[in-house]
């Protein structure tokens, strides 16, 4: 089986500092991947590579068999690889309805549409309903987002991706900023997603990490130091030293 | 029986989905009569004024271009005029030399005013905030210096005179007191106002209300930014190129000064009095501004300028979000 995502030999160099270092990583369809490494390995540097936010100096990137390379960042969504945002990310006068609106339009091509009502729509209204619904934001739809909770606007960043109808999901640190107690609803909804959606999280929250993934990649210096089962990572010598003076507590709950 | 069930259900479907709050959309539902029944009223209480309400009126069309590009779409523009003269120069220039059909003309100036929109705005917004403030201004000064040399088409500095439309629709003569082209600019104004409030509310008009907010953000939705503002930006340009036209066809004449940079800077000082990013809050500021500087500079004629920039600075600093925000108290409407 191939992989849905397929990324081979990815480097990037800032000047003469290599953030990047040929990492190299597949996705399979229905895998939970989490991606973790102390502050400054290159975990998001990682996903502007993959997304297309920045541009890589060598290697090259497959999504479904495709080399999507050099593809700009918006021609990578529409063939569904989707990320969230480290900092959740939105319209802040817009309504949480808005968004999802707007997303999934985007999604079905129709957003050159200048005389169409967004309220008229075929199919639109029930669709967003459903992704409301399905992120428990149906009380808060009409609500501007800049005057939503943080954890809110975490899951409305989920929703946001969902809408897309992605094949492969980047997760940047989606429970960032969340308050502990509250981090836990964010959880519910990852273990809520499409079960064949390949889905690779950045996380710090250990915690969320190994409840949440099957597979563990650990990157330290912008190399792919090793990969592995939640236990595996957490017997792993070399993972601990990578996290001592960082975060030296990495345990399976 | 089940017909009436759907019926039933889809007609309570928008309260349910709260689309909009109720008073908001009782105002939207009485902008567009409220507009049409205060300009005529204005027709029968000031027939003596009718040539400075059809200028208020053209302007007005104007700054709902400007609205549309920096209310909705987030552009920072001070070249508006740019597309506001050609359209006028287009429409005068038609006039003059090839047809006389009034809205013949004002489509001549809606194409052309898209037109150097989309041209100029391929090659602009590329930039943004300061940039292309600065990359507009350069825009509408070097259109400004083209239609100068052009002196055989435009008249150059003495301006392009000699316009005379037809009458409308084959029917209605443009009289000497203005009365046809007030009510010809209002019903202009009407059908421009309708069409823009259907364009931002489109799939496309959030779009860009979107790219307003976070351009990255949209390219991560899935949608080209570029695409989008230029799209808007040329959108907006018919519209400024209709108001230009709507002038040439009223007024008889084109100056330079429909090019020049105080008429951009002008329509933004409106704008933002009315304020931006609501329709009629474009209208508001152009109808506010129009209205004040005329009845202050025949009072004063000296001073008029101060009393503007203190009314500016008094709506500034105590209604930040325009005029128009006045209307949103009253009415308790649920806008951010």
């Amino acid at each position: 089986m191939t992989a849905l995502l397929d990324v081979e030999g990815l480097s990037k160099n800032f000047g003469g500092l290599q953030v990047s270092a040929g990492i190299t990583l597949a996705l399979h369809a229905g895998e939970r991947c989490a991606l973790i490494g102390p502050n400054g390995a290159g975990k998001t540097t990682f996903v502007n590579l993959v997304t297309g936010v920045l541009e890589p100096c060598a290697g090259t990137i497959r999504l479904a068999g495709e080399t999507i390379t050099r593809l700009p960042a918006e021609a990578r969504v529409r063939r569904g690889l989707i990320r969230s945002f480290q900092v959740a990310r939105l319209f802040r006068s817009m309504t949480v309805r808005e968004h999802l609106e707007l997303a999934v339009l985007e999604r079905e091509g129709h957003t050159h549409r200048l005389f169409a009502s967004v309220g008229r729509v075929p199919g639109l209204a029930d669709e967003v309903a459903g992704l409301l619904d399905g992120m428990g934001l149906t009380a808060v739809a009409g609500t501007a987002v800049g005057r939503l909770a943080y954890g809110q606007q975490r899951l409305l960043e989920i929703a946001l991706a969902l809408a897309l109808k992605p094949k492969v999901l980047i997760l940047d640190e989606p429970a960032a900023g969340v308050p502990h107690a509250e981090s836990h609803r964010i959880l519910d909804a990852l273990e809520r997603l499409p079960p064949d959606l390949a889905v690779l999280m950045i996380e710090h929250d250990m915690d969320l990490v190994f409840r949440f993934a099957r597979r563990i990649v650990v990157l330290a210096q912008g190399r792919l130091l090793c990969s592995g089962t939640a236990r595996e990572i957490a017997a792993d010598p070399r993972v601990r030293e990578v996290y001592l003076g960082s975060r030296a507590d990495v345990q399976p709950h | 029986m089940s017909a009436a069930t759907n019926h039933a259900a889809t007609a309570s479907a928008p309260a349910h989905g709260g689309r909009a709050s109720r008073p908001q959309r009782l105002r939207d539902g009485a902008a567009a009569p409220l507009l049409a029944a205060l300009g005529l009223a204005a027709f029968w209480l000031f027939p003596d004024d009718l040539g400075l309400m059809t200028r208020i009126l053209t302007a007005a069309l104007y700054v709902l271009s400007l609205d549309l590009v920096l209310g909705y779409a987030g552009i920072a523009t001070l070249g508006q005029a740019a597309m506001f003269g050609t359209g006028a120069y287009a429409a005068g220039i038609a006039a003059v030399h090839l047809v006389a059909d009034p809205l013949v003309l004002l489509a001549v100036g809606g194409v052309a005013g898209g037109l150097i929109a989309l041209a100029t705005g391929t090659l602009i917004l590329r930039g943004r905030g300061l940039t292309l403030l600065m990359l507009t201004i350069a825009v509408a000064q070097i259109v400004q210096e083209v239609a100068n040399k052009a002196r055989d088409l435009t008249g150059g500095s003495d301006g392009l005179s000699g316009i005379d439309p037809g009458p409308l629709l084959g029917l209605f003569r443009f009289d000497m007191y203005g009365r046809t082209s007030y009510l010809f600019a209002l019903a202009v104004l009407l059908a421009g106002f309708l069409v823009a409030r259907r364009i931002v509310r489109s799939p496309f008009g959030l779009a860009c209300r979107g790219v307003r907010e976070d351009p990255v953000r949209v390219a991560a939705l899935g949608g080209s930014p570029k695409r989008l503002l230029v799209a808007m930006y040329a959108v907006a340009g018919v519209f400024a190129g209709v108001a230009g036209a709507l002038s040439a066809v009223t007024s008889g004449i084109v100056g330079l000064d429909s090019l020049g940079f105080s008429w951009s800077a002008e329509a933004l000082v409106m704008l933002v009095l009315g304020g931006t990013g609501r329709l009629w809050g474009a209208i508001l500021g152009t109808v506010a501004f129009m209205t004040v500087h005329h009845l202050l500079a025949a009072t004063d004629p000296f001073h008029w300028m101060l009393f503007i920039g203190l009314f500016l600075m008094g709506t500034v600093l105590f209604l930040p979000g325009g005029l128009a925000s006045l209307a949103d108290r009253f009415t308790r409407g649920d806008r951010p």
